[in-house]
């Protein structure tokens, strides 16, 4: 009896160790390794201590690079590690060059997340814009996820490497990637796509190619998406348009609502909490800066 | 004992509030208001901040400079419209912008003089501060020049000699009546566009040549319309921060002496990185896929003939001196000849 309870666990594991040999198992895997980033994904957005996970992180991260390493094919974990590398990258390391190091890893995920759902995508470094732009025009809904964590992880590494002329003369690409984004499913991750658009368009002032009033309304639509919830899209709203443009009511009515808003909500703690912080940091320097 | 410590104690305290009375007019702080194109959040206006706040410090609250960025006050024409009537006191330009005030600022920017930084240098060396002095003298207080690398040529199929472009049109600068010339004299079609109507112009084919330095091309993102750069300086490009010399007067000698310290060493900073830039930015434009054209030396000999030219006939016309442009021309050969000699 006892053995062949033995021989039964010992079966099975063979069995699972069969399964994972043949290419079908990659499916269950990549279910099983996507749906556990998903779910640390959003322990961590609950979160409302900002130091607890800017600690806690680093072991996550590890623990989504083990997994890619034993299921290198899995687009959605190395989606997942994407999105999450790019947010510690960006959110929590303050050292320059850690930020370069950490969201140089989060666009090496987001470019393998893509290049598992569309081949093509293996050569999108060394395409040049024109190229890339073509193979951008080809992409459907279906990889809608992945060329999101493509994005955002590629402005992470953009924001942090903002003093690398290469870096920078790559941005056009990512804006392009972005538009596509828009073009396939504008209101996708609730208003997240409206964020950056936002906060692209107001990079360069009018002077220099920027279009300030469009990323106001994508800032608009960002907030209408979110019910108001998502602070941060506010705090990036007041230092993206309202500084550029000097408006300073705006930006003090947008901090101060900011501040007295309830940070807790579902999927939004964590950077609605850092969001206020932002915020004071931000109506501290504005008599500097007005 | 105590009483008199009392009494000298009230009377250095009443003498204190007479002095500071006496002091306070020229102890009145003056706000500076600058403009410039420079976006917010750039390394550029984080120095001038960064510098304005020294001053401030070190002058006790008595100067404050306060910058306006991103072309928010408009462009450099209504800057400079600004600064006549006294709404703005300075601002960040280039060469062109204050031609009206003081034309020779164009000077170092007179198309196909120099053909190397080492060039730039050994005349910059030697003339900043007549430039600097002139423009004091037109009423514009400046604190040193900042390096922007070598305009070069933009373009969708290889420009390598005279015939290349022929007929072809090329994008001037509103305003920029040296470029416009020259263009005409290389046989060119120049079309006078807006800095932020030049996508569009590439994009439609309303322009098929763009002159730029590298970081202008990645900025404009100018360099995703375009496949080749013809590696050969057009002009030199630079730019200045000035402060109208009516307000800049009304600061103490040792105030003065203060801003032109700190805004100078921010300057002279901002010159040495943008050498840096310029570099990593033509590298950045080779990296992404834009193909380096040379024109071969009969080429660069000839365009040189044309654009030497017009140059002085443009300095004849009082475009700018011919004094000065003589002069800048001689320190040219005299570094070449170095050079020759140093071979």
């Amino acid at each position: 009896m006892r053995m062949k309870r033995i021989n039964s666990k010992f079966s099975l594991l063979t069995l699972l160790a069969l399964l994972a040999l043949q290419s079908g198992c990659a499916m269950v895997m990549d279910r099983v390794t996507g749906k556990m980033a998903g779910n640390l994904s959003s322990a961590i957005l609950n979160q409302e201590d900002p130091e607890t996970v800017r600690d806690g992180a680093p072991a996550y991260l590890l623990l989504m690079d083990s997994m890619i390493e034993g299921n290198p094919e899995s687009a959605s974990a190395l989606g997942s590690a994407a999105n999450l590398y790019a947010a510690y990258g960006a959110v929590f390391v303050e050292d320059p060059e850690r930020a370069k190091r950490l969201t140089r890893r989060a666009r090496e995920y987001g470019l393998r997340a893509m290049c598992v759902v569309h081949v093509p995508a293996c050569g999108w470094a060394e395409m040049d814009f024109a190229s890339f732009d073509a193979d951008l025009a080809t992409l459907t809904a279906d990889e809608l996820p992945e060329l999101y964590s493509f994005t955002v992880s590629s402005l992470a590494y953009t924001r942090a490497n903002s003093d690398d002329w290469g870096v920078l003369a790559e941005l056009p690409k990512v804006e392009s990637a972005l538009n596509r984004l828009y073009q396939l499913d504008s209101d996708y991750q609730s208003g997240a796509i409206h964020l950056y658009l936002g906060i692209l368009n107001t990079i360069r002032p009018p002077a220099l190619g920027g279009k300030p009033e469009v990323g106001r309304e994508h800032f608009e639509r960002a907030i209408e998406l979110s019910g108001g919830k998502d602070l941060s899209v506010k705090v990036e709203f007041a230092r993206s348009y309202a500084r550029l443009v000097y408006d300073r009511e705006l930006h003090d009515s947008l901090l101060t609502d900011v501040i007295e808003s309830d940070p807790v909500q579902p999927g939004l703690t964590l950077f609605n909490t850092l969001a206020q912080r932002q915020a004071e940091t931000l109506l501290e320097t504005a008599d500097d800066y007005f | 004992m105590i009483i008199s410590r009392t009494r000298s104690g009230i009377l250095s305290m009443v003498s204190a509030i007479v002095l500071a009375l006496l002091v306070a007019p020229s102890a009145q702080a003056l706000d500076l208001k600058i403009a410039t194109i420079a976006p917010e959040g750039t390394a550029w206006m984080k120095q001038m901040r960064d510098g304005s706040k020294e001053i401030k410090e070190r002058t006790e609250g008595r100067v404050n400079f306060k910058f306006f960025g991103g072309g928010v006050m408009g462009n450099d024409k209504k800057v400079m419209r600004k600064i006549r009537i006294g709404q703005l006191h300075g601002g960040m330009f280039t060469p062109t912008s204050v031609a009206d005030v003081y034309p020779n600022m164009q000077l170092f920017g007179m198309p196909l003089v120099f053909s190397s930084m080492g060039e730039v240098e050994y005349v910059r060396e030697r003339m900043d501060s007549v430039l600097i002095a002139g423009l004091e003298e037109a009423g514009l207080v400046s604190f040193g020049f900042s390096d922007g690398g070598f305009a070069r040529v933009l373009s969708n199929t290889p420009v390598t000699s005279v015939e290349s472009l022929k007929g072809r049109k090329v994008w001037v600068p509103e305003g920029d009546l040296i470029t416009y010339n020259t263009m005409s004299a290389l046989g060119l079609s120049p079309v006078t566009l807006s800095v932020t109507d030049v996508m569009t112009g590439l994009q439609t084919g309303l322009v098929d040549i763009v002159a730029s330095s590298p970081v202008g091309a990645v900025v404009m993102q100018w360099h995703t319309k375009v496949k080749y750069m013809t590696d050969f300086p057009l002009a030199y490009l630079m730019g200045f921060m000035v402060v109208d010399k009516k307000y800049f007067d009304k600061l103490s000698e040792a105030d003065q002496q203060v801003v032109r310290e700190v805004f100078g060493k921010v300057y002279a900073e901002f010159d040495r990185q943008n050498k840096l830039d310029d570099r990593a930015a033509f590298k950045a434009l080779v990296d992404s896929g834009i193909e380096i054209v040379r024109p071969d030396e009969e080429q660069i000999e000839n365009w040189r003939a044309l654009v030497g030219a017009s140059n002085l006939e443009m300095a004849d016309r009082g475009v700018i001196s011919r004094e000065l442009l003589d002069k800048m021309l001689g320190y040219i050969d005299e570094y070449r000849q170095s050079q020759a000699g140093a071979n």
